[in-house]
């Protein structure tokens, strides 16, 4: 029996597109810059809808404080995985229907940020429920105020059944693709992630560590922030968590199946 | 008062007080009386005597005043009870009580016919009836009985004695008592003995019931006396079934015994003999087909034995899925990916296998090694060779499957077009690698889907799919009680982006439609089933499907279609019986010898409305040796149904297939399964059950007799008194009396006073 690192590939370009031609326009986007700032409605075309394709939380604060790290995200996954992306993240209203979308969102932030209003809470609510997955990024590393305390005060009317709590290391997240024992970031303020459930998903992960600023590259390809403690090591493996975190919002507890537990236990010993 | 009508007269009391009250009463007179004698003890002589004659006189009267006694005139009449004779007449009763020796019948016959005298005695006492029973019961003279013979195919003995208790309580006549000839061979309510509530049921008759049993034991024979367990099981999980062997007249030893379906052994055992009695095997087996199956037990036949036929039994088994199983083996994840898994997984009958590829060969991880990742080696030939008729269903999700890369898959590509073929089932849903850049047109499984691509780009244009008219009645798209609903609910769905271009093939149906992108005249279809061989499959022609699962809950039309969708499509599949084009049923499904079998067909159309006036073929199919042994054929009515009907000649297992055609060309295939045992009820089991009709005689205080003794049998009340008209005459209540009461209180007191007494 062979792997599937030897034996399988993206099927070959041939006939009409295919993923080299996939591939291709994905790099001409990442080249034409576009950037969360930039966001457009653009047009899907066949094989996009079902890509990978992050939407960023447009709140009442610094919402866009990394406007590179989920760029460099995707581009990532796309590298790294068999994951297709479509990188044209969106920058999305919480109140706005067109959440429904997106299922994977991305909430980041630096410094405080206005309550949300009624209708956002209960859009937000909808989307988690019915399967939307958010990861929450305290850009600026705050514990207790700044980004971190709205964003506790949020959650807790949000998903006032589920409070934030520290996700287990054995949590699948930590083996969707990589096996992970650590989480990274730009920062470390806190050594662990922490998710809020709906029913057995975690269908909210938040990190205080700013992991979109240890993602973040310049279109000269040079990275915009230091990570510390642990240097690129540390950054290396803020990147192996938003992979293993998008290949969660995708597969789910995939990894959590009988036929996967022996080679997994195998590696983890 | 016209005393010639009365023929019978007594004493009664009159009096309105009760019995109690008037013993009181007496009580009370009998104390004063005494008191009054203690008070004169110190008197002797005559004078004591009179005052004491006095008052007793006083407190007779007085008694006899309130009393009120008076004769009753009647009319009586005295009818005599019923005792009933009962002889059981079923056919275990033509046994011979021993080998050589006369049957069952003609013993009860004899006994009947030699106690003559009995009869006559008990005559002058009682009125006796005579019946034969079977499982119904029918009044017979006496002198007839010896020209009857034992013909009933069951013995009801409950029923028996519900059917005399029901006329007894019409009639006039008490029961004295039920004289019981039989061999105790109970075949219906009694067949395993009498229950606590049984019991009190006959104690209630108040009627002692004698029983003269009839038969012994010391045969050869082996039997199936019992099957127990349950009569449906989950396919491809263990199951078992408990059998009963009686075994009579067998030395020390073993022997095979078997369980069989329709002809296949299954299972087999050893029956260990060591005496005779009831031995119990357990049969375990794992059904691997779902549908009805006739199963059988069954046991050598042995020279000399007395009953052939009884050595075999067969019941059915209903094999039902309990999970079913679902392989998905994705390409590479996405949105239609999750929401599809997220679907799959939460449904609690369902059985989930996925097998995703996450890392292809142009992928570059950045580790060290793969000890860092949890990616596990694709395991292609235990899926898709090994393992993979053990899947009800296999979904391939943007899968492609001719890829140079790995080659070795497209060695399996004929292993999967027959596992369609062989009735499993298949869906393949949208991406880039299905259909078109899947290269399916270049393998063999192209032949088993029911799409095919034109060799055209996908349409890259958003759209809404629209539900196609073959659609509207499908299974599949149902979403309500009717076809409104369901064509409301798929017309709200939200855009899709993008769909490949294909042309549905003859016979495939399409159930949703692109809305403006044709090819050939017709819309694209952009979901369509079809089906191969004994499978099916579903071909989804986008990626974008998963909106239905999460865009709609932003229209409000709520997560329900998506959710409701797949568990019709799987169960469509999977062949769910409720969801077959033709139905085959069968009022019974073990009969008896010679017993008619009804089958009632019932067919509908591709798009589920009743199919009527189709041509129904019916094949009657002996399963164990898979012949034809009839075919019928005749037209369905209005509704879509026909009605059969045939007596199989031959015990044993049977299949119905039916084919419902349309133009010579066949709509649908329906089945079922029945048996014919080889011996019915009452000759599989018709052994002398003493304990039976120990039991009865116990419960209603009646006697178990042996046959040379029926003359001392318990038995009620000879007659029962029924008294018409009633006249009572009261003798003491006249003045008179009164007056005698007074004379005798004022002399006492008189005299008294000239005594000098107080």
């Amino acid at each position: 029996m062979k792997t599937m690192k030897g034996n399988m590939s993206k099927p070959a370009s041939r006939g009409y597109g295919g993923v080299s031609r996939s591939r291709r326009q994905f790099l001409l986007r990442l080249l034409a810059g576009v950037g969360v700032g930039t966001l457009e409605n653009q047009a899907l075309a066949f094989g996009d809808s079902s890509k990978f394709t992050p939407a960023i939380a447009q709140h009442g604060g610094n919402w866009n404080a990394r406007p590179n790290g989920l760029r460099r995200l995707c581009w990532e996954v796309s590298s790294r995985t068999s994951v297709e992306v479509f990188p044209q993240a969106r920058a999305i209203n919480l109140s706005d229907q067109a959440l429904f979308h997106y299922p994977f969102l991305y909430f980041g932030g630096e410094g405080e940020f206005p309550a949300f209003s009624d209708r956002e809470v209960a859009n937000l609510r909808r989307w988690l429920t019915w399967g939307g997955f958010l990861l929450a990024d305290a850009n600026d590393g705050s514990v207790g105020d700044g980004f971190d305390a709205c964003f506790r005060r949020e959650v807790a009317r949000i998903l006032p059944q589920s409070p934030l709590s520290r996700l287990p290391q054995d949590h699948v997240i930590f083996k969707s693709f990589y096996l992970l024992d650590r989480q990274g970031g730009r920062l470390l303020v806190r050594p662990f992630l922490e998710h809020a459930k709906v029913g057995q998903r975690a269908a909210i992960v938040y990190s205080q560590n700013d992991l979109a600023g240890a993602w973040s590259r310049d279109l000269q390809g040079e990275w915009e922030f230091e990570v510390s403690p642990g240097g690129e090591n540390q950054r290396e493996t803020a990147l192996r968590t938003g992979v293993n975190l998008v290949l969660y919002a995708l597969c789910l507890d995939y990894k959590e199946d009988a036929v996967h537990l022996p080679f997994i236990m195998k590696r983890r010993r | 008062m016209e005393s010639s009508i009365f023929n019978e007269w007594r004493w009664v009391s009159l009096s309105p007080f009760p019995w109690w009250a008037l013993g009181l009463l007496g009580l009370a007179l009998i104390a004063g009386f005494y008191w009054s004698a203690f008070s004169l003890k110190k008197q002797d002589g005559w004078r004591r005597g009179v005052l004491l004659g006095l008052r007793a006189a006083s407190v007779l009267v007085l008694f006899l005043l309130l009393m009120e006694p008076g004769k009753r005139w009647m009319q009586v009449t005295k009818v005599k009870n019923r005792v009933i004779v009962l002889l059981d007449s079923s056919l275990s009763m033509g046994f011979s009580l021993a080998p050589g020796k006369q049957t069952r019948y003609q013993a009860a016959q004899q006994i009947i016919k030699s106690s003559e005298s009995f009869w006559k005695e008990l005559s002058t006492r009682f009125q006796v009836d005579f019946f034969i029973f079977d499982k119904n019961l029918q009044a017979i003279n006496r002198n007839k009985i010896v020209e009857t013979a034992p013909r009933g195919v069951m013995t009801d003995i409950a029923n028996t004695f519900r059917q005399i208790s029901s006329d007894s309580d019409s009639s006039r006549q008490k029961l004295a008592g039920i004289i019981l000839f039989s061999d105790g061979a109970d075949n219906k309510e009694w067949s395993k003995g009498l229950s606590a509530p049984d019991k009190e049921k006959l104690k209630e008759m108040n009627v002692p019931i004698s029983v003269i049993a009839l038969g012994e034991g010391r045969f050869k024979d082996l039997s199936v006396e019992r099957i127990e367990g349950d009569d449906f099981a989950f396919v491809r999980n263990s199951m078992e079934i408990v059998a009963t062997f009686r075994v009579v007249g067998f030395t020390k030893g073993s022997f095979p015994v078997a369980l069989k379906r329709e002809g296949q052994v299954v299972a087999t055992r050893n029956l260990q003999v060591q005496k005779d009695g009831n031995i119990k095997v357990v049969f375990s087996f794992t059904p691997d087909r779902t549908g009805r199956f006739v199963y059988t037990v069954e046991a050598p036949v042995f020279e000399n034995e007395l009953i052939a036929t009884n050595n075999s039994r067969s019941f059915t088994i209903h094999v039902i899925r309990d999970r079913v199983r679902v392989l998905m083996v994705v390409g590479r994840p996405s949105w239609d990916v999750r929401f599809l898994r997220g679907i799959l997984k939460q449904d609690p009958n369902i059985d989930l296998i996925s097998f995703f590829i996450l890392r292809t060969a142009n992928d570059d991880a950045r580790v060290q090694s793969d000890g860092e990742l949890s990616l596990i080696p694709f395991p292609v030939r235990d899926i898709f060779h090994d393992q993979l008729k053990t899947f009800d269903v296999v979904i391939l999700q943007d899968f492609g499957w001719s890829n140079p890369t790995y080659p070795q898959m497209s060695q399996y590509v004929r292993g999967m077009k027959k596992y369609i073929e062989d009735g499993g089932a298949l869906v393949m849903v949208g991406g880039k690698n299905s259909f078109g850049e899947g290269q399916y047109e270049r393998t063999e499984l192209q032949e088993a889907l029911p799409v095919e691509p034109v060799g055209i780009p996908p349409g890259e244009e958003s759209f809404i799919a629209r539900l196609a008219k073959e659609g509207r009645r499908h299974p599949v798209m149902s979403m309500g009680l009717g076809e409104e609903e369901s064509v409301r609910a798929w017309a709200q769905i939200p855009k899709m982006y993008g769909s490949h271009v294909v042309s549905a093939k003859p016979g495939a149906i399409v159930l949703l439609e692109h809305p403006f992108l044709t090819q050939g005249g017709k819309n694209v279809p952009v979901m369509a089933v079809g089906e191969y061989g004994r499978g099916r499959v579903l071909a989804i022609m986008t990626d974008s499907f998963w909106r239905l699962g999460f865009d709609s809950v932003a229209l409000d039309s709520g997560f329900r279609l998506y959710d409701r969708f797949w568990n019709n499509a799987i169960r469509w599949l999977v062949r769910d019986p409720e969801l077959t084009l033709v139905k085959v049923s069968v009022e019974k499904s073990i009969l008896e010898p010679g017993e008619p079998v009804v089958a009632r067909v019932s067919v509908h159309n591709p798009d589920y409305r009743p199919a009527p006036k189709v041509a129904i073929e019916l094949d009657w199919v002996r399963s164990d040796g898979n012949q034809v042994v009839k075919q019928q054929t005749a037209t369905a009515n209005l509704e879509g149904i026909a009605q059969f009907q045939w007596t199989p000649l031959e015990p044993g297992p049977y299949r119905l297939v039916a084919r419902a055609k349309k133009e010579r060309r066949i709509i649908g295939l329906g089945e079922n399964a029945f048996a014919v045992e080889a011996a019915g009820a009452e000759l599989g089991n018709p052994w002398l059950q003493l304990d039976l009709l120990r039991e009865i005689a116990l419960a209603t205080g009646g006697k178990l007799s042996d046959a040379k003794d029926i003359s001392s049998i318990p038995l009620n009340d000879k007659e029962t008194m029924q008294v018409g008209r009633i006249h009572d005459v009261p003798i003491w209540d006249h003045y008179a009396w009164l007056g005698v009461l007074a004379v005798a209180l004022v002399l006492e007191w008189i005299l008294r006073r000239r005594w000098g007494y107080a």
